[in-house]
Order: structure tokens, then C-alpha cells, then sequence
């Protein structure tokens, strides 16, 4: 619990945010209390605002919701390994709720367990997801219901811009991924004329292009 | 734009394909996940195309052209305010003074832009 606690504040801070961003982009109140009990991933509910404001097509908004989300493929692969001996409607259930903080609690102190599955394992799992599915819903409740007080004039729907950047730069963390978010902001600035939004996919496409370009380059410097 | 929100068949099925989405993402490699293994290259586009996709949302955000047929870019408040809350972020890695700093440059910003 006490490993939870610091995590458990950026939810709640995460959550106001995103639920205020709901409301100030447009949506109605009861659409956006369906979206933060259905979808509940803050980065992918961010990422579709400005699309869903713009009248992006559905599939557009499916994809780029894919796209944001692909870290948890990765996340639910390495996790895998620890579930796999339950039921699938168990393994369903984990997989749904499982979000950035449960993972990065739960790696370094199990990565290297030689046992992987054990129920103390899966308690310290649920542990981690339980009290930050209860900490995301309420905040981003009362971020909904104080978004309908604020003004508009106030601008809010910015504050969803900052609160993407802050999810955005941590991942700057190396050179080939700072080359392909160039890249790939480059590329969505110049294409952002095109319709139906497929800038936003040229930009996905040049920056992973860019990234393991750079990659392999940065390697045969060595 | 107006119209997009009030249709609310666009709405709910804008919020039931990222329910998808969550779903696919996450639980799809619980599921399925031992009949395909992940190669190592599709690991590595993997890690890039998060960091892409949402570099190319914020971009055209903050430098917006004027017309869809012009390149010529607005540069405004959101720009700089932006900058700010970068270099907070730089400086305090809290990611609420960020957005706190980002808002209060950013209403400064309009005020002083409003009033020139």
C-alpha cells in the first residue's frame, strides 16, 4: 500500500485533468462519465478530444486510440508469464485494468521472480490496480463535474494540451526516440492540410521509420 | 464542429471503439498471447509509435496554419505558454506545476496579447 500511495497522487492529478479536458472539449457530461468508466486510459481519452472536436472519422479515432495505447501490448506481454494459469475471464479482467503505474510497481519486484504466478504475486497485483481504478473514476468525476462549473473563457481544453505534453516528453529519454518525435512533428506539422486527419498517421509511420533509422545509425557510430 | 458533438451516435461510437481499443491493447497478449510471440523487431517500431502519434497530436495544436491551404503558421500565446511549461517541467519534473505554470503563461500571455 505505502509503495502505491506516491503513484496513487499522479493518478488523482491525472484524472482531475483529463476529466476537466473532457467537458471543456465539448462533451456532454453524460458522455464523458461513459468514457472515463469505459475507456479508462487517459493518454488514448486525451489523444481523441482534439479528434472527436474536429469530427475526425471514427476510424481515425480507432486507430490513433490503437496507437497510444501499443505500450500496453508490450506491457501485457511482459506480464503475461504471471497470469497465465487462470481462466481466461481472470486473465480478461487483469489484462483491462491494468495500467502504467501497476506495471512499473510491479516489474522491479517481480521481473526476476523465479517463480512466475504465485498468488502472492497476483495480490500484490491487485493491490496495485484496485485502489487506482477507485482513485482514476473518482478524480476524473469530479474533474467532469467542475469542468461544467468553470467558464469557457478560462481555456481549460489548453490545460489537456499540457497534460499530453506531460505524458509526451518523458518519452524523449533517448537519441533515436528524439529523432523520430522530430520526425514525426515535422511531418504532422506539414501534413496537417490533408483530410480526414491521415497526417496523424503519416507522422506515426515517418516517425517509427526515423527512430529505427537513427537506432541502427547511432549503433555503427560505435 | 458543433455538429459532431451533438450527434450523439459519433459520440458513443467514438467511446466504444477506444473501449476496444483499451481491451485489444491490453488483454488481447493475456488472451492469446502464447500462440504469438513478439518479435524483437516488432519491439522496437513498438516503442516508437506511441512518442509519434502523440508528438503529431500536440504539434499541430500549438502551431496551427492559418488557412488549410496556406503554410503559414500561427504563432501565438499557446506556443509560448507551451515553452514555459516545458521548461518547468525540465526544472521541477511535477507534472502539476506544469500544467498550473502552462495555464497561468498561458492566460498572462492572452491578457498582455489582447491588451497591446
Amino acid at each position: 500500500m505505502i509503495a502505491v500511495r506516491p503513484a496513487l497522487i499522479a493518478t488523482f492529478t491525472w484524472g482531475l485533468v483529463t476529466g476537466v479536458a473532457m467537458v471543456k472539449s465539448g462533451l456532454t457530461e453524460s458522455a464523458a462519465v461513459w468514457m472515463t468508466l469505459f475507456v479508462y486510459a487517459g493518454s488514448a481519452q486525451l489523444t481523441s478530444l482534439p479528434l472527436i472536436a474536429s469530427g475526425a472519422p471514427l476510424w481515425l479515432i480507432f486507430a490513433a486510440g490503437l496507437i497510444v495505447n501499443l505500450r500496453f501490448l508490450i506491457f501485457s506481454a511482459a506480464l503475461q508469464p504471471y497470469f497465465q494459469s487462470l481462466p481466461w475471464y481472470k486473465r480478461l479482467t487483469y489484462g483491462y485494468f491494468t495500467t502504467d503505474m501497476s506495471f512499473v510497481l510491479f516489474m522491479p519486484r517481480f521481473g526476476d521472480a523465479d517463480i512466475k504466478g504465485t498468488a502472492a504475486q497476483r495480490s500484490f497485483f491487485l493491490a496495485t490496480i484496485v485502489p487506482g481504478w477507485f482513485t482514476w473514476q473518482t478524480s476524473s468525476l469530479l474533474g467532469i463535474a467542475l469542468g461544467s462549473l468553470v467558464p469557457t473563457a478560462w481555456s481549460l481544453d489548453y490545460a489537456a494540451v499540457l497534460a499530453l505534453m506531460a505524458i509526451t516528453i518523458p518519452l524523449a529519454n533517448s537519441r533515436p526516440m528524439l529523432v523520430s518525435m522530430l520526425a514525426a512533428g515535422v511531418t504532422a506539422w506539414i501534413s496537417q492540410g490533408l483530410p480526414l486527419r491521415l497526417g496523424l498517421l503519416a507522422a506515426v509511420v515517418v516517425g517509427i521509420v526515423s527512430g529505427i533509422w537513427a537506432e541502427t545509425a547511432l549503433k555503427k557510430k560505435r | 464542429m458543433e455538429q459532431a458533438l451533438a450527434d450523439h451516435w459519433y459520440l458513443y461510437g467514438a467511446i466504444g471503439l477506444l473501449t476496444i481499443c483499451t481491451l485489444l491493447t491490453r488483454a488481447s497478449y493475456h488472451l492469446f498471447g502464447h500462440r504469438v510471440p513478439l518479435s524483437e523487431g516488432v519491439r522496437r517500431a513498438l516503442r516508437y509509435a506511441p512518442a509519434a502519434a502523440l508528438t503529431a497530436i500536440i504539434v499541430p495544436i500549438l502551431l496551427p496554419w492559418s488557412a488549410p491551404d496556406s503554410m503559414a503558421t500561427v504563432i501565438d500565446q499557446r506556443l509560448f505558454a507551451a515553452l514555459v511549461a516545458i521548461w518547468l517541467f525540465q526544472k521541477t519534473r511535477n507534472v502539476l506545476v506544469m500544467i498550473v505554470g502552462g495555464m497561468v503563461a498561458f492566460w498572462l500571455l492572452r491578457a498582455l496579447i489582447g491588451w497591446w
